[in-house]
């Protein structure tokens, strides 16, 4: 019925959103620059920047030692002289920004903009530069370049940076396998259909279609539409191949997390403290799923394979009896749970390309160290406000979709420190104090231009 | 209407005009005009739908709607002038719908997943495109929306499923707050576990 | 014959009431001004949910193959989702409603001078237009059974949070007393 889909022009798409670099990379710096020159000067060193991007072709000559990739904010496109009638064409939310939405992502109280970075959220950040590298002195030295070739045009400032690196086993701060569950898109040559797609009603899977995560192509819409028409995007040539992203510094208390469920777990009868913790977050720390191994973690699991995601909810486990209903998996990603062959939840997947941030508190330690740790959250998706503010709206801050009432995902806590989890059960357990386990920092709405637009922003003909 | 204040509840009523907003309660009113065989066919299809529950089982299943209905208007009654008497060449029909969740989720469920049931309803307006794709779908209901200057909900904290639970907690609390006191306490331990456990979905 | 407008308890109400022209950014500013924590329907015990919408016309779009058809005036819809009986409910909003009824309905065609009592009521049913379909999720349940069924599942929560590891008979103990013996 569908025509076939265009396959994605890999030249001129950026890098690490179809396909990720992969856990070889295992440092990512993102530097946010501000332009404090006028746009001709601020072309002239973007031009110079492009030479360097890194596309989404396949590597044939081995991989190289760093990436750069690109992104702009909406003050950024006015800093590159982008008119205002084009900025105009780019999407609501991504021109007002994420911290004049705090109220509706839940950023209140200890996460609010006002205890934001300096940097983040205020209109500074134009441009981000994300550099992936294998070591860390190639990193180290990638960074480098970039400065000295920015002083050399002068008129730009790094306003925030944050340095990352992964932690052992993939895992982030809280001890959870962590990234390695993506969606499967249509074309992108990664074989995740299993688990990662659309679930059928028969048992299997199925890509998404391309548009839902790059801007040009067609879209879950466009399939079912005879006109074929493509989702809004960008007036050309900047939007073709682009993607929007959203960046937050998500500030990880991994004291009291540990404390929590230390002292939960004491009234917890079903099991002890390790599988009160995955019931929260509906895997093991090994990255077994909860809903296959309910009892304990797989001893064959291996989260690179291709099967390893390949689960769902509603058959074995409507009732959240093996996964919790509002475990941290469960509620980011439904798959089949809510029923209706998935098209409650379908249309808002993201891709996530995060990294831990700062040095992990001692195993076994329950007291703040005042180390900033915890994750950089970084995802792309076609439309910010559907896929990444969708789940955070009616997913994470409230459980209303899976009867949870006003439940939050217990693992970003509650501003009030007050909620609680249920933990479905014969009988139920009641998981709370839900404190403030996570704080954000700090976050920015970006664009990723494709190779055609970036070029055409540093010619100044958009 | 503030919106800063955290112990207000979490902000759900996304994509739709302020207007339209009492905490978790969204209003959406839409006036559609209809063509000539719609004026017929309506009032069957209302009486089948009240007629076969079967037909509105997705609606509850789906449980984003408090209260919602539609009307075929073919005159408005007559009050004196200004007022013209009303000779409509066609009929219209309104639309309102009580619900929760964002405006946008709302529409999708509706295009995916009562497809059928939007396509019955709709089918006879003028200018309804099909509910899928969704895209001509949405601004058709945008186009033909109107924000209400006022609304308001007894309950704006809830939604429609924590209604829905909180009315089946009740039904299964209301035995065991009867009898409690003259239980055994190992009687009464073991009937609240089995409270709990028959009625975790909602709590 | 069952009455269109209902749904187990509930009745579903609508007047469409048409606009003296020239009041209508009046009757708009007042509308909104009505914020809804303030709102007269608070004072009607029995209204789950309730709406001012104004229609300054029909939506028309020549490319939909219609011709064009206008409303002669602009009008003002009133709906409200209540609990039974409509003639006590109407008998209460023209009562308790009255000073916002004058700057409303005050300002619709055919008002009576004193927008208030019988007179409005008569008024307002006059310019009832009845549903086609009406859909209640929880058509049995009035405004007070839902607010004291939200009211109570919180408290079951609150309850169950703090009282897992007690032993059976201070359990019961702690039950009897949050919850009383009925």
């Amino acid at each position: 019925m569908a025509a076939a889909t265009p396959k994605v022009d890999l030249a001129d798409l950026q890098g690490d959103i179809l396909r990720a670099y992969g856990n070889d990379y295992d440092h990512t710096t993102y530097a946010f620059v501000k332009i404090e020159c006028p746009p001709e000067q601020a072309r002239a060193w973007f031009a110079d920047l492009l030479d360097h991007v890194t596309t989404a072709e396949p590597w044939t000559k081995g991989k190289p030692l760093t990436t750069l990739n690109v992104s702009v904010t909406a003050p950024g496109l006015a800093a590159l002289g982008v008119a205002s009638e084009v900025i105009g064409t780019f999407s609501r939310e991504f021109r007002e920004g994420m911290s004049s939405r705090a109220t509706l992502l839940g950023d209140i109280g200890p996460s609010a903009p006002s205890s934001w970075e300096r940097g983040l959220g205020t209109g500074d950040a134009h441009v981000l530069l994300t550099i992936n590298a294998q070591e860390r002195v190639d990193h180290r030295r990638a960074l480098g370049k970039m400065r000295t070739a920015m002083d050399g045009f002068g008129g730009l400032r790094i306003v925030y940076q944050e340095d990352t690196a992964l932690l052992e086993g993939s895992r982030e701060h809280f001890g959870y396998a962590d990234g390695f569950a993506q969606p499967a898109i249509e074309g992108s040559g990664d074989d995740k259909a299993r688990g990662g797609g659309v679930p059928l009603a028969k048992g299997g899977w199925r890509p998404l279609a391309p548009g839902e995560f790059v801007l040009g192509y067609p879209d879950e819409d466009t399939r079912v539409d005879p006109k074929r028409r493509l989702p809004n995007a960008p007036a050309a040539p900047l939007g073709k191949s682009g993607t929007y992203m959203v960046w937050r510094k998500l500030y990880q208390d991994v004291a009291a997390w540990r404390r929590v469920m230390r002292d939960a777990a004491t009234l917890y009868k079903d099991g002890d403290e390790e599988k009160l913790a995955a019931k929260v977050v509906g895997r093991w720390p090994d990255g077994s799923p909860l809903v296959t191994h309910p009892e304990k973690p797989d001893p064959k699991f291996d989260a690179s394979k291709s099967a390893a995601n390949d689960f769902r909810y509603y058959d074995a486990d409507r009732d959240g009896k093996r996964c919790p209903l509002g475990s941290h998996i469960r509620r980011s990603n439904p798959r089949d749970a809510l029923g209706f062959e998935g098209h409650l939840s379908f249309r808002h997947r993201m891709i996530r390309r995060g990294m831990p941030y700062g040095d992990e508190l001692p195993a076994g330690s329950m007291k703040d160290d005042g180390v900033d740790r915890g994750l950089v959250f970084v995802c792309f998706q076609a439309s910010i406000s559907r896929q990444f503010e969708g789940v955070q709206v009616q997913w994470l801050n409230t459980g209303n979709l899976f009867a949870l009432g006003h439940d939050t995902d217990f693992i970003l806590g509650d501003p009030n420190g007050k909620g609680k989890m249920t933990i479905q059960g014969d009988p139920p357990f009641f998981l709370s104090p839900q404190e403030v386990f996570v704080k954000t920092r700090g976050g920015e709405y970006l664009f990723v231009p494709g190779m055609t637009a970036l070029s055409a922003i540093a010619d100044g003909i958009a | 209407m503030s919106a800063q204040a955290p112990s207000a509840g979490p902000v759900t009523a996304t994509g739709t005009a302020r207007g339209n907003i009492h905490g978790q309660a969204i209003a959406i009113t839409v006036f559609s005009t209809i063509k000539w065989w719609g004026k017929p066919f309506l009032p069957v299809l209302f009486a089948a739908t009240k007629r076969v529950p079967k037909l509105t089982t997705t609606l509850v299943q789906l449980s984003f709607i408090h209260f919602a209905r539609w009307s075929v208007i073919t005159e408005l009654p007559y009050n004196g002038p200004p007022q013209k008497k009303q000779k409509w060449r066609y009929p219209h029909m309104y639309f309102e719908s009580n619900f929760n969740g964002g405006w946008e989720e709302y529409i999708d469920a509706f295009s995916h997943i009562l497809t059928s049931g939007m396509t019955a309803f709709w089918g006879s307006s003028y200018g309804f495109p099909k509910p899928l794709p969704t895209a001509p779908f949405k601004a058709y209901i945008q186009n033909n929306e109107t924000e209400a200057s006022h609304y308001y909900s007894a309950y704006p904290d809830a939604t429609t499923t924590m209604i829905n639970g909180a009315l089946d907690i009740d039904r299964k609390f209301a035995p065991l707050k009867r009898s409690a006191e003259g239980m055994d306490p190992d009687a009464f331990a073991a009937a609240w576990e089995r409270f709990l456990t028959d009625s975790q979905h909602a709590l | 014959m069952s009455d269109p407008n209902r749904n187990g308890q509930a009745y579903g109400f609508q007047a469409m009431t048409p606009i003296q022209p020239g009041m209508e950014d009046d009757l708009r500013a007042h509308l909104e001004g009505m914020h809804a924590e303030g709102s007269p329907f608070a004072k009607l015990a029995r209204t789950h949910m309730a709406r001012f919408v104004i229609v300054p016309d029909f939506y028309n779009d020549r490319s939909w193959g219609q011709k064009e058809e206008h409303l002669d005036l602009q009008y003002l819809i009133f709906t409200s989702n209540l609990d039974g009986d409509i003639d006590s409910y109407l008998d209460e909003l023209c009562d308790v409603v009255a000073p916002d009824a004058q700057e409303i309905w005050g300002r619709c065609v055919g008002c009576p001078a004193d927008a208030s009592g019988t007179a409005l009521k008569k008024y307002l049913k006059h310019n009832q237009i009845d549903c086609g379909f009406f859909y209640a999720a929880y058509g049995d349940a009035t405004v007070g059974k839902v607010q004291a069924a939200l009211a109570q599942r919180e408290k079951v929560i609150a309850f169950a949070s703090r009282t897992q590891g007690l032993d059976p008979a201070e359990l019961q103990q702690a039950f009897v007393a949050e919850f009383g013996g009925k």
